[in-house]
Parts: structure tokens; sequence; C-alpha cells
């Protein structure tokens, strides 16, 4: 459990040192750096749960998203600046590094099932984000279709 | 309406500059031009080329075209242009020369200075570095290497503006520091070092918004971005074999 705290404190220094990155600043910031902490927190407490992984990602992905949508819409700013540094902490780089180095080690077995295992996890990622945009996209039509009619 | 079709063009560059995705800049160019009263606009926008067409009030046609170039991620300034493109709109701004003013003020503002860039890159490096599971003196190592990353794209900046060279060069650093640390002894594995440091290279951000943008029906903008991060990835693990293999040839 020590290990699980320590890496979404981590994942909270990461996202908000992206953050700093992409000149993201005051109240905005905040809520970018604390969606880094929400999604690592989010993933270990699924984990408890949930075997698959992949699956984990997927929903991590879908609730980062509407956390995103919803700040967006308070804060008034683009969606993207959410989205993009809160999922920081799920991109599967440990994956991907194992992939590089299981393909210089010649071991094709292994750098097949981490390089499939790689594209699972991004996927899976886009795929949460995707749903939930689009689910978004619903409500905001259903909701401008009414006010249309008043 | 040829200089409100060049500011409605302005705001969109900029934006697609400052990292928004396709989509965003097609509603907002069209809005804007719908609130200077065009009667159709036909927006077509990838990532590096914009096309827009205005059917004007005045029964004429303008067409404009932009190729972009280099764009970066600095959400402060869409923010800003976001905000500019809203206040068109529901303030029906129609002076070339206010919406001029009021652009140049979105463009310029402020950014972080360098040194806080240095920091960021190696306190993004030594924080992954732990989230994987290394050690204090693996994370030490990684805050250093870290910056020097940052230098070595401050490098490629001011020589060649090549994104993808640039992530080659990084990557080779990156992996040549962490190997050299191992040889020195400072640590006992480069493995959690070079993850930490390729953190901050990854294309993570630029293949989640290529998929984005597949799946919201811009296919050839996705397809385009898709590629990029692909090229940067490879170029990533390019590095990391160059350095290997040299290593092993040397010591």
């Amino acid at each position: 459990m020590k290990q699980e705290i320590l890496q979404i404190i981590m994942g909270f220094i990461g996202s908000l040192g992206f953050a700093v990155l992409f000149n993201i600043r005051s109240k905005r910031l905040c809520f970018a750096a604390l969606g880094g902490l929400l999604s690592w927190g989010l993933f270990v407490l699924f984990s408890l749960f949930l075997k698959s992984e992949p699956l984990n990602y997927f929903l991590v992905a879908f609730i980062i998203s509407i956390y995103a949508e919803i700040m967006a819409r308070i804060l008034k700013t683009p969606t993207t600046t959410f989205i993009t540094t809160s999922l920081i902490p799920l991109i599967p780089g440990s994956s991907l590094y194992y992939t590089m180095a299981y393909a210089f080690k010649s071991d094709a077995n292994n750098f097949f099932i981490k390089a499939v295992y790689t594209l699972e996890l991004a996927s899976c990622l886009a795929l949460g984000i995707i749903v939930a945009v689009t689910l978004v996209q619903i409500i905001t039509k259903f909701k401008t279709k009414k006010s249309n009619n008043c | 309406m040829e200089n409100l079709l060049n500011c409605a063009m302005d705001i969109g560059e900029q934006m697609l500059l400052s990292g928004a995705e396709v989509h965003r800049v097609e509603e907002s160019i069209k809005r804007i031009c719908r609130s200077f009263g065009a009667k159709r606009t036909d927006v077509f926008i990838i990532t590096s080329s914009m096309v827009v067409s205005v059917f004007g009030s005045d029964d004429k046609t303008y067409t404009q075209t932009r190729r972009i170039l280099n764009s970066s991620t600095d959400y402060e300034k869409l923010h800003k242009l976001n905000e500019l493109s809203r206040k068109i709109c529901s303030e029906h701004l129609c002076d070339p020369k206010i919406i001029k003013d009021e652009l140049d003020k979105a463009i310029s503002c402020k950014t972080y200075p360098f040194w806080l860039e240095c920091v960021c890159y190696s306190v993004i490096a030594g924080a992954f570095t732990v989230f994987f599971g290394g050690g204090v003196s693996e994370m030490l190592v990684s805050l250093v290497i870290g910056a020097i990353v940052r230098f070595g794209i401050a490098l490629c900046e001011t020589t060649i503006t090549n994104k993808i060279f640039s992530k080659f060069f990084s990557s080779v650093i990156a992996t040549a520091f962490a190997f050299l640390a191992v040889k020195s002894g400072l640590i006992p594995n480069a493995d959690n070092v070079i993850i930490g440091n390729i953190m901050t290279l990854i294309p993570g951000i630029g293949l989640t918004n290529a998929l984005r943008d597949l799946f919201t029906g811009d296919s050839i903008a996705g397809l385009l971005r898709s590629i990029e991060a692909i090229l940067i990835a490879l170029a990533i693990a390019a590095g990391y074999f160059l350095v290997v293999v040299l290593g092993g040839l040397i010591l």
C-alpha cells in the first residue's frame, strides 16, 4: 500500500510538471494537476477489485474525461487542457520501454506480448476518452435543442 | 469581409499553433465567420494546413489558405484565444483593428522561464522514476539527467528545427547518461532512470489526440498525428538502440 501512495503522489508531481510545461496558469494549473492525482488514485482504487488492467485504463480515462469536461465548462477553457495533463500517469511509458528492450535483446516472444499490451493500453485510454466525449456531445445536443424550442 | 476573414484565419492559425484540436478550430472559425455576417462558411483544416472559404453578405466568395508549421503546446495562449473568439461571437465585434489588437494581446501572453522548464523536466523524470519503482539514488540521477535532456532539446532548437531528430537526440542523451551512471556505480540498474526520462519525451498526448481525431471524424488530421506519434516513438527507440549498440562495442 505504501508503494501505491508513493505512486499517487509521484503521479501528481509528474502531472504538475507537465501542466507547467504546457503553460497552464492560475486556477487551471491546480485542477489540471489535481486530475493527475485523481487518475492514478482511481486506478489504484479500481485495481483492488478489477483484474484486467486495460479495462481499468478504459474506466479511468472515461471518468477523467468527464471530470475534464466539467472543469472545462466551469473554468471556461478548452477541454484538452485537463484531459492531456490528467492522463499523464496512465501513459504506458514503462511497457513501451520494455517493448524496446525486448526488441533489442531479440526476444521475439516477449517483444510481441509487450508490444500488443502497450497498444491495448493506449487504445483503451483513447476509447475511454472518445466514449466520454461522445456522451457529452449527446447531452449538450439535447440541451441546445431544448433551449431552441423555448 | 476580406479583412474580417483575415482576422478569423489569424485566430485559427494561432489556435492550431498552440495545440488545439482540429475540431475546435473548425468550430471557432465557423462561429466567428457567422457572427461577421457570412452566409456560408466552408472550413477544411488538418494539422499542417487550413483552407477557409466564406460566402459573404456582399454575395462574393473569399478564400484563404494558411500553412501551419511547428505547432507546440501552450494552453495559456489557447485559453486566451478561446476567450477572444467567444467575445467576438457574443459582442459581435466587427472591427478588424480592434480584433487585431485583442489578438496581439492574446498571443503575447506570458510563458514560464527557461530555468523553470529545466526544473520541470528534471522533476517529471525524477517523479516517474519513483513512480515505476525506482529508489532514491535512481531518482537523484534521473533529476540530473532530466535537466540535461532539456538543455539537449534547447541545443536542437537553436540548430536544427526538426522535432523527430530532437527526440532522437534527447533519447540518446538520456540513455547514454543513464548507462554512464550505472558504469560509475551510482545506480544498480538503468531501466527506471531511462523510463522516467522517456516519459518527458513520449508522444502519449500526441497519440491520444490522434486517436481522438480519428474517431471523431477528422480522419486525415488523425492519420497525420498518428504517423507523427509513431515516428517519434521510433526515434526514441532508435536513440536507445544506438547507445546500447555503441556502448556494447566500446565497453
